[in-house]
Order: structure tokens, then sequence, then C-alpha cells
């Protein structure tokens, strides 16, 4: 009646020797199931506990799931538990005798309905562990494959889940079987801004259970429901039955604290659920405001604990006690959460330290920083120490052993750089050559950051946690000291530096790449020239050179050899860049602007126009040659690591999110095909409205929302088509061209230098991250750079807030514009400023129910009556007969206004104020004719002697400098010219304030 | 790493067996012809190959005699690549001295030795694999081969191994659970009659429990009867078939 089965184990004996041994395994066509369903109990010989009939299903945990949470387990609330042999066996060799102990007591416990089933004993139950299949692999195929069995012992009639934490067994048995379910539930709560009061979403985390009710979000609806979680904790959810659902709010509403009239406008239900626990929490400093004197008066006697707001609208109220709330009163302070107590509405915190005061531009930029937890202290002396010196009295040289190793390529080429005017921080430049056999060498010369920063030293650790250099509107936060960002690792004209090339050799005529090479050398770059001056001499144009001091010491003759040789240079690679972006084109890439910046690039482009600047072709050159060289060293990395290899990836958007743009476009005219990115860069470059080219910037920038974020990932996490980037249509890709200012770029560099050494069969000297380490550095990094990105935008807001607070909105010409309709909500739309870069919502309805609506003069004026949606236009009917509809793609009036808010940042707030496009008294059509601006804004620019106006125009550039890919630095004078307006704004808001 | 519960509180030993049940035991008798005797037994993973000359004259000194009755002679030996470590020596040490005079002492118990005076039986037996249980299948191996050769004895020799855990007593131990270090009993029992050949133990027991421990061996003895006799039988049905043609 036995089967007998044998194992083979390996042990090792005291003296460390392997002893093989060999057991007997018997197995037996029926344990006890302990289940009341069982079809035949007598064969079964089910004596002890049963589990009870009341529930839903069985739960059986997987080993690791019985390891890690035993203590869940043990919750009496918990009915219908099955461990199984193999995960006890799991406890009781990794655990311990302590916790084996208690797993026995729970199971012997009548109270406790939970029950073991010997599987392993089990003839159908029990699988042989596979040659070469890791302990770990075969638990859980064990524990799955006798959770199976008995779903089907019961005869079909209680569905069981199996709980695990084992990503690839829920995806690999996560739809195997009926009535089995694989599942780990977890997601992070998610706060939707403007509705902190009502609504969080939980974005699952791996949720991969088969009920397709569940990819999208889980509404969380209301305070109680979150159970005292916070933004971006990640929280265990509930899910309420179906005829709880709620839908979500598609009208807008503005940031106040009153609950507005909710539900008659929601949209269809959407799976709610509540909050059961947290998982993890992640509290981390927060800004906030001290109430105005009037209402701590307000509050009563218990003046000592006083509720501050947080600067950020998703975190609730926070309670303090303090006895200082008078003298802190108009400053910005960070608090830190300490507990929250299931009885409190609000979380209790403590003070910590104050950051400025409200309205103050460094107090707002410090707030800034602390909410996206970005700190920057000046570096150490410890990490200084390991910096090389270079001063005048010892300057730093090229070391003899150095020289030997590296590649010397300072007189066989010619090296140069092209970056925005006045930048430090060179860290790429370009070299273009014929070789003998007449073919093409192309060269990427990339600032040689590794040789200075050793891995695991203070420098790097400091630069790691940084991970990146941090652009603000006005300032910038470097990751390296300025002795490597602006001196040593920074490809300056004319002085020797070390570098990383990757060079190849291109065809002559067809410039299909034939050989690579990457490798350390010395470089001596020739030229430093400016993206301008780059152009001139590309268009033809020499006059530029009296602007290249490179040139100024020459005589009349070399100085024409030399510039020869350059516009050559320059000519060729842009000759080869439009070669390869041509076959980049061919595979569907998308307008790299339209992927990379948002709406604020068209901007720049106005902007540009004022400081008569173009897009130039040199610029396009410049990035379509480090893009070739990211992708093959990509390409170069993943091929020697593929467990262990830095890429960035860009991962294909969902078809659903494209939903909105092609309704947009619908209504406009033109069809987006967004099935791959190759239709979609055609079908976007074909929507374009001659009469106004701001519909085609618009879709693009809808496209772009649409689209996922592009990350780093380790490759060892993934499989290889995961690693696509659909916005350059590259099989890989990674960072490498600006190590100077990003911790991925310096990484990739090692893993380059690794491969290399790889190659030559020698010793790899630097220990690389290994996949696990990877994986985590990769979520810290793109962890740092959205807060990078989020900390830019805010700064942007905030001067943008700071410039338009200066103007009284009802008598500056300025502060109306034109903007454009690009979304319909039920009580009004959302607006986009061309001009300014701004886009915001508009309200139809204001809050004591008036609608909008135009007069025959077009001026709007607030009059009573009801709003109608359809699906792109708004109508507004007031009760006089008057309508007044506005479709997307409108032109319409707005005027900018800021409403300031004592607690929160300040923000632009937008009103029609009529229907019509906005006419510039002194010019017409201007918004159609850039260059009837350009020359409207130089008027106007020359005439005014205005500070702050100046002030505006410098700020604006500046902001749009950062949006530059390859920009980094700004020139000094701006920063001066910075300063003064900062003192002006000073001023101006302690005026304000005051009265 | 915690160690090994050799019965668990679902009742199942280590290796999934239940307290009273034995390993899986297969037989057969005369594997070797030049022999008189022979048989070859596993018990779960124990193997034993056994082998009897005889009856025959005393070989060597004939002072060793008997005059009543037969002299057995016993022999164990165990393979060097019997255990998880190969073994230096096979045979002549102190362990195997001791286990062919067990051996001998339950034979001269069963075989009924008046009938052959002056003579020799011997009995060579070899361990190829020692998974725990050596004595008990040591015992069998050679009833069978014994009972191959044809010498007249008064019933089956049927042995079996017992232990006690947790106020349990266990049949038939596997290695593992002999390694543990419980107490141990070995019996050996002519099955028709109840009469003990042999009876041993190490390690110490409370007096209490020595019956049960005691009944849990009896009982698995008479399940090996069974097994035996019913191999017997076949093989004795097979002689008789090929004779038969």
């Amino acid at each position: 009646m036995l089967q007998k089965r044998e194992k083979v184990l390996f042990l090792r004996t005291f003296r460390g020797r392997t002893l093989r041994i060999v057991r007997e395994h018997y197995l037996r066509p029926s344990v006890p199931c302990n289940s009341p369903l069982c079809p035949q109990p007598a064969a079964c010989r089910n004596d002890g506990k049963l589990l009870t009939m009341d529930v839903t299903h069985y739960v059986i945990p997987d080993w690791k799931v019985v390891q890690d949470y035993l203590e869940i387990l043990e919750f009496p609330e918990l009915k219908g538990i099955i461990f199984m042999q193999t995960a006890c066996q799991a406890v009781q060799h990794q655990r311990g005798w302590r916790q084996y102990n208690k797993l026995r007591s729970l199971l012997k416990d009548a109270r406790r309905d939970c029950i073991l089933f010997a599987n392993e004993f089990q003839q159908h139950c029990y699988l042989l562990r596979e040659r070469g299949e890791s302990m770990e692999k075969w638990q859980t195929r064990s524990i799955y494959n006798a959770a199976v069995w008995y779903y089907h012992h019961c005869q079909d009639r209680m569905p069981i889940v199996m709980v695990t934490e084992d990503e690839e067994a829920i995806q690999q048995y996560g739809s195997e079987t009926e009535g089995v379910f694989v599942i780990s539930f977890k997601g992070i709560l998610n706060v939707n801004k403007h509705r902190a009061q009502m609504e969080a979403f939980v974005r699952l985390q791996g949720a991969s259970s088969k009920d397709s009710d569940l990819v999208s979000d889980i509404l969380i609806h209301g305070m109680k429901a979150r159970n005292r979680s916070i933004h971006g904790d990640v929280v265990v959810v509930e899910l309420l039955p179906k005829d709880e659902w709620k839908g979500r709010t598609a009208a807008l509403c503005e940031n106040d604290n009153e609950d507005k009239a909710s539900g008659e406008s929601s949209s269809e239900p959407m799976p709610t659920g509540r909050v059961v626990g947290i998982l993890q929490k992640n509290w981390r400093d927060y800004v906030v405001t001290f109430p105005a004197k009037e209402e701590v008066q307000s509050q009563g006697k218990n003046a000592q604990k006083i509720l501050v707001t947080p600067w950020d609208y998703r975190i609730p109220k926070i309670r303090i006690s303090t006895q200082q709330a008078e003298a802190l009163q108009d400053f910005r302070v960070v608090v830190r959460i300490d507990s929250w107590e299931s009885t409190s509405v609000y979380p209790n915190g403590h003070f910590v330290r104050v950051l400025g005061r409200i309205r103050d531009l460094e107090g707002e930029i410090a707030t800034i920083l602390v909410e996206n937890s970005i700190s920057v202290v000046p570096f150490s002396e410890a990490q200084m120490c390991e910096m090389p010196v270079n001063t005048p009295e010892n300057p730093w040289k090229v070391s003899p052993e150095e020289e030997r190793e590296r590649k010397d390529l300072r007189r066989t080429h010619l090296v140069f750089s092209i970056d925005p005017k006045g930048c430090e921080d060179v860290d790429d430049t370009l070299s273009v050559r014929t070789l003998n056999n007449g073919n093409l060498e192309l060269g990427v010369h990339i600032a040689d950051v590794t040789h200075f920063v050793a891995p695991n030293s203070y420098i790097d650790i400091e630069a790691r946690t940084r991970a990146t250099t941090y652009y603000l509107a006005d300032r910038r936060y470097d990751m390296l000291p300025s002795i490597l960002s602006a001196d040593l690792c920074s490809l300056l004209g004319g002085v020797d530096r070390y570098a990383v090339s990757v060079m190849w050799e291109l065809d002559k005529i067809t410039y299909e790449i034939k050989k690579v090479w990457y490798g350390r050398t010395i470089i001596r770059s020739a030229y430093q020239l400016f993206y301008e001056a780059a152009q001139e001499l590309l268009d033809g144009n020499v006059s530029i050179i009296e602007d290249i001091p490179e040139f100024k010491d020459l005589d009349e003759k070399s100085r024409q050899a030399k510039l020869e040789e350059l516009v050559w240079a320059i000519g060729k690679l842009t000759d080869i860049a439009r070669h390869i972006r041509a076959k980049r084109d061919r595979c569907g890439a998308l307008e790299l602007e339209g992927v990379e910046i948002h709406v604020q690039l068209d901007e720049k482009k106005n902007i540009h126009d004022l400081i008569s600047k173009q897009p130039l072709e040199v610029h396009e050159m410049v990035a379509e040659c480090m893009i070739l060289a990211n992708h093959w060293v990509a390409k170069k990395i993943w091929e020697s690591f593929p467990h262990q290899a830095l890429l960035r990836q860009h991962p294909p958007p969902h078809q659903e999110f494209f939903l909105e743009l092609r309704e947009c476009a619908k209504a406009k005219g033109f069809s987006i095909d967004t099935r791959s990115n190759k239709t979609l860069a055609d079908s976007l470059g074909n929507a374009h409205d001659p009469s106004d080219p701001v519909v085609n910037r618009l879709l693009r920038s809808m496209a772009t929302q649409a689209m996922s974020n592009a990350l780093y990932v380790s490759t060892g996490s993934g499989a290889e088509a995961e690693f696509y980037h659909y916005g350059l249509a590259l099989d890989k890709y990674t960072h490498f061209t600006s190590p100077i200012r990003r911790y991925s770029d310096i990484v990739v560099h090692r893993l380059l230098m690794a491969a290399i050494s790889k190659d030559k069969k020698m010793e790899i000297e630097e220990n690389l991250f290994s996949n696990k380490d990877l994986e985590e550095l990769c979520r810290h990094i793109n962890n740092r750079n959205r807060a990078a990105q989020h900390s830019q935008k805010q700064s942007t807001e905030l001067f943008q807030c700071m410039y338009f607070k200066d103007r009284d909105p009802e008598t500056e010409e300025r502060c109306i514009s034109d903007g454009v309709i690009y979304s319909i909500r039920t009580n009004g739309v959302l607006v986009f400023i061309p001009r300014f870069g701004i886009k915001g919502a508009a309200y139809l309805k204001n809050k004591d129910g008036l609608v909008l609506s135009c007069g025959p003069d077009s001026r709007s004026e607030w009059k009573p009556g009801s709003l109608q949606r359809f699906q792109n236009k708004i109508t507004s009917a007031t009760t006089g007969g008057d309508s007044l509809t506005f479709h997307l793609f409108d032109h319409v009036t707005v005027r900018i206004s800021v409403q300031t808010s004592r607690c929160h940042s300040d923000t632009i707030r937008l009103e029609i104020i009529s229907n019509k496009p906005y006419m510039i008294p002194n010019t017409e059509l201007s918004h159609q004719s850039p260059l009837l601006l350009k020359s409207e804004l130089v008027k106007e620019v020359t005439k005014s002697v205005e500070e702050a106006q100046l002030a505006q125009d410098v700020k604006v550039n500046t902001i749009q400098e950062e949006y530059q890919e390859y920009c980094q630095t700004k020139g000094r004078s701006l920063y001066m010219l910075l300063e003064e307006i900062r003192d002006l704004a000073l001023l101006d808001v302690s005026n304000d304030h005051g009265t | 790493m915690a160690g090994l519960d050799l019965l668990s509180d679902q009742g199942y030993r280590v290796d999934g067996r239940r307290a009273g049940e034995l390993r899986k035991i297969q037989a057969r008798m005369g594997v070797f012809a030049q022999a008189d005797g022979s048989a070859y037994i596993e018990q779960g993973n124990t193997k034993a190959l056994a082998v009897v000359y005889g009856p025959h004259e005393i070989r060597g000194s004939r002072a060793r005699a008997l005059p009543d009755r037969a002299l057995v002679n016993c022999q164990y030996s165990s393979a060097t690549f019997s255990t998880g470590e190969r073994k230096r020596r096979p045979h002549g040490d102190r362990k195997s001295c001791e286990m062919g005079l067990q051996l001998r002492q339950t034979f001269e118990a069963a075989i009924l030795t008046q009938l052959h005076p002056r003579s020799q039986i011997d009995i060579y037996v070899q361990v190829l694999q020692a998974d725990g249980g050596t004595y008990a299948a040591c015992v069998n191996a050679a009833t069978l081969a014994v009972l191959d050769a044809g010498i007249p004895m008064r019933d089956f020799v049927c042995a079996c191994s017992a232990g006690f855990v947790d106020g349990t007593a266990l049949a038939d131990l596997s290695h593992v659970e002999e390694a543990a270090g419980g107490p141990q009993l070995a019996l050996a029992l002519l099955p028709a009659s109840g009469q003990i050949a042999l009876l041993e133990m190490d390690a110490r027991l409370h007096e209490d429990h020595l019956e049960r421990v005691l009944e849990a061996a009896a009982r698995a003895a008479r399940d090996v009867h069974t097994l035996l006799d019913h191999v017997v039988r076949q093989h004795v049905c097979e002689a008789s078939l090929l004779l038969g043609d």
C-alpha cells in the first residue's frame, strides 16, 4: 500500500567532507485532509480537528510567508489556513525550534482554525526535486501542487488562495488552475492632490491575480477608509463589495479645504476599498506653516497643542505641541510625524527646524528642497581630501603611468566640444577624421570621472546619495565638487584631460559602422565652441570666429587652415548625424523634444526668438552623437554583463492612456495612430494645423504625458525585450555621456571599464554591483531624478507666481494673454498659455454657482445659469437665454493672476475674460506669427526699463536653459542679475505682507 | 537547523511511515547456484546477502566436532561500501564478531541441530547496504538461506527491531532513528510458537515501557513472517514448476 521513493541528500560532516546520504521516503494514497468537504472521510482518517465550513476560501501560505509572517497567521481572525508540511519543514530548518514550536502549538490549538496537510507523504502531492532545481523553487512548486490537489480533493467546492511573495510563482502559477488563486496584494497609496480630503488611489504592486477587475487603481474614499495612512505609504487594501463602489470626480476644484458637493458629478464606479494595514511607512520631513494668530485664538485654551498645515496638500494637518507657536508664525518650519493614534483625526509630530520666512525666496526654495527630500549640504572635509589638487602653484598634470596606459589622442585627433555659452562642466567632446583607408573615424570622448572617483570612496558615496545634479530655476546643486565638475573632469579647451572614448570606424560613403573601439584616452580639446558659433560655422558664416577665443592669437594663414579643418569636421559630423537620425526615424523614433521635454520647450522657442536663438541643427547633431555613444555602450555592457548592467528603459505606453489624445485630435479632424512608435511619430507629424501651430505642440505634449517615464533598470531583473527604448526606438540604451552630473553614468563608466578588461582577459579590479544591489541603486536614482524634476518644476512655478504677483491683473497688460483650451471638465476648462508655457484651469462656474457668459462685445461676465458638458465642447447657458460654447483648441483671452496661499505654494489662476483670441494692440495675429511676436517682444523689452520686467525675461530665459538637455551651466553675469532680482523680490514681498 | 523530530504530531515518522509500519521488504531465495542455500533480502535500504553451506563434515580441527549435534558457524561481514563513509576493514572487527555470535545463538535455537551430529553448518552473511536494522535483516536473510539449503528448522526465525520515541513504540528502525540514540531493541522470534530466539537491547528503558516495545517488535516480526512465508511459497512454486517441466 505504501510507495517507496528514495531521497538523496548531501550532508557536510564535522570534518568538512561531503557525505552522501540516501533516505527512504514513503508515500501513501491518502493522508488526513481534515476538511469537512472530504468525500471519503473514512479513507482519509480525519480524526483530529477539522476546518470549519463557514469560510469563503482556504488559505495556503507559501513557505516564505509562513517563515516571515507567522505572527500574522496567528491572528484568531484568520480562519481556514492550511499549512503544508513542506512549509512547516522549511520553518523548522531555517527558523529554528522557537518558531517551529510556535507553529506546532498553533496547529495543536483546537480553537485555531488551521490544519497541517502532510503533502510530502501523499503520493499525488509529492514532487521529486528536479536536478538543478533550487530548494526554494521546489518548495513553492510542491506547495502549489498540493494546493491544486487539495482543491480537487474537496471536489472543487472551496476556492483556495495561495499566498506567496514570489513574483515568479505568481507569474507561473497565477492562471494555471481554475479556483486556485496565487496572489500577493500590495500597493502604494497615492493621494489625489486636488481632493486631499476625499480621494486617494492605491496603485497595485505586482497584482496579477486573476480578477480582471483589479487592473485599475483602487479608490480609497474619505479619510476614514484611508485609515491613517499617508501619501506614499505601502498599504494593504480590502476591496469593498461592488455596490459600495464609487466613481472619481471629474469636476475641477479649487484647493480649498471646504468640501464641495461631490457625488453628483462622479464618473462611473471604480474599485473602491479601504486600507486595512500599512506595510511600510514612508514618513519624511514635512514643511508646515503655523496657523495665523487669529486662528490660534479660535482654537481655544489648549494652545500648547497646535494644528499645523503641511505645505503639501496631500498630507493631513499635524498636531504638534510647542510653546513657540507665536514666534514661528511667519516661518516655514520642518516637522516630523511621530505617531498617529487610532483615536485621533490628526497625527502627532514634533518641530525640527526653521527654514525661512514665508514668501521669502530662500525660504520657499528650501521648502521645495525639503519637500523633495533633497539635502544639499556642502561637501565635507573628508570628501574634499580625496580630491586631486589643482592650484596655480601646484598644477595638476597628466601622470606618466596614465600616459602609458591610455591611448594618446592629443596630437592625432582634432577634438572639440559644443556646449551652451558659458558652460563650465563640459563632459562631452567630439572628433572626426579620415583614416588612411579612406574611412571616417567618429569619436565621442566623455570626461573620465571614474578615474577621480574611486568606488566606495567618500565622494563616491556622497555622489551616489545625490544621484544627480539638481537644477532649480535660478541655481544648481552639484553632484560632484566643483574641482571635478568645473575643472579636472571638465574637458576644457587647450588643456590635457583624461577621457573615456568611443570611436567608430564608418564607411566613407554609406556611413555604416564597421568597427567600434572603447577605451580610456588622453585628449586635449582644441576648441570649446558654443552652439551658435558652431551653427554659424556650419552655415559658412566665418565672421563668427571673432567670438572664438582659440582663433584670436593666430596669424592669418594658420587661422585660415585651422578654420577650414574645423568647418570640415563640423560639416562631416552633421552629415553623419543626419544619417544616423534618419536610420532611427525609420525605426519609429519619436520627435525627441516631444519625448524628453514638455511644453515648456515650446515656450523656450518663443524666448529664444527674443534673444534671436533658433533651434539649431548643431543641437540635434550633438544630441545624436551622444545617443549613438549611449546606444553602443549599452550594447557593450549588456553583452559583457547580461545580468548586472545598468540600462535605461522606456517602456511602451498603455494604449488606454492615448484615448484622450485621440479624442482631442479627432475634434480637430486628425487621426492619431498609436499602435506603435512609428505610426505615432508619423501621425503626429501629419497632425498639423496650418492656421494654428499650437495644436500640434499640444498634441505632442499630450502624447508625451500619455507615455510612461524612462527608467534606469538592471538587466538582471528582466527579459531582454523589456529594455527597449520606445521614444528613441533603440533596442538598448543607457546614459553614458554625462558622468559629471549623473551618477548612473558613473556606474555605466565602471561597467564599461570592467567590460574592456574582461575582453582583455584581465582581472576585473572593481567589484561591480550585483543585480540586487544594482536594482536597489536604480530605484534610488529613478527616485532622485523624479525629485529633481519635481523641484525644478516647483521652482519654476514659484518664479512664475512671484512674477505675476507683483502685477495688478486688472490693469497690467502683460497679465492678459492668449490661451488654448486643451481639455474639458464638468465645471471648467484646462487652458494652455503658449506665451508663458503655463497650463491651468479656468472655471466656467464660480463658487456662487454663477456661470460665465459673454456679451456681444465678447467681454465675459458672471451670470446665473447652468453648464452642460459634451465630448469636446462645453456650453454655459444663462438663465437669460444666452449661451456660450467652448470647443477644444479654441483660443480665448485669459487673465493671469496669482492666488496666494499662506500655508501652501502660490498658484497661478486663470480667468477667461473673452472668448475671442487675444489681440495685442500694436500687432495683429501675434499668436500665429512667431516673427511678429518676436519683434513685438523685442520692442517691448527695449522700451521697458522696469527692472522686474527684465528680471522676468532673464528668469524665463534661465528656466529655458534648464530644460535643454545638454546645457549645464549658467553664466556668471546671469547669476549676478538674479541676485539683484532676489533682493528686489524680497522687498516687494515684505511690503505686500505689511499691508 | 533544528533537529528532526522522529515522530511528528500527526504520527508520521521521518520517512513517512506510521509508528507500527515496516519498511518495504523484498526477498529472493536461491541467488547462488554453488552454495547449498542462499538468499537476498532488502528491508528498506538495508540489503543483506546470506549463503549457507552444509551440513558437512567439520573443517579444520576435528576437536571442535560436537558429538550430539551439528556445529553452527556464523560469519558476518559488511561491505566497505555499505555505509555513507567507506569503511577500512570489511570484517574481523569487534562488531562483526559480536554480530556473528548473535546470529549463531539465534540459529542454534532454530535449527534442529541434533539431526546432524558431528557435522557443521556454515552461515555467511554480508550486508551490502546498511540503513538501520542490520541484525534483523541478517537473521531474515539467513532464515531464507537455511530454508533454501533444506536444513530442518523448528520454525522460521523472524527478526525485527523496535524503538521508543515520545511514548510511542516504533517498529523497524531506520538508520536515522537508530542514530538518534534512543533505546533500541532487537528481537528474533519463532512466530509459530511465539518463542524468543534472541532478545537484545541497548540503552536504558523503563520497565513499564518494555512490554509495549516488545509487543511492537513481536508484531513486526510476525508481519515479517507473513512476508517471508509468502516468499518461500512463491519460491517453492517456481521450483516445482521447473521440476514439473
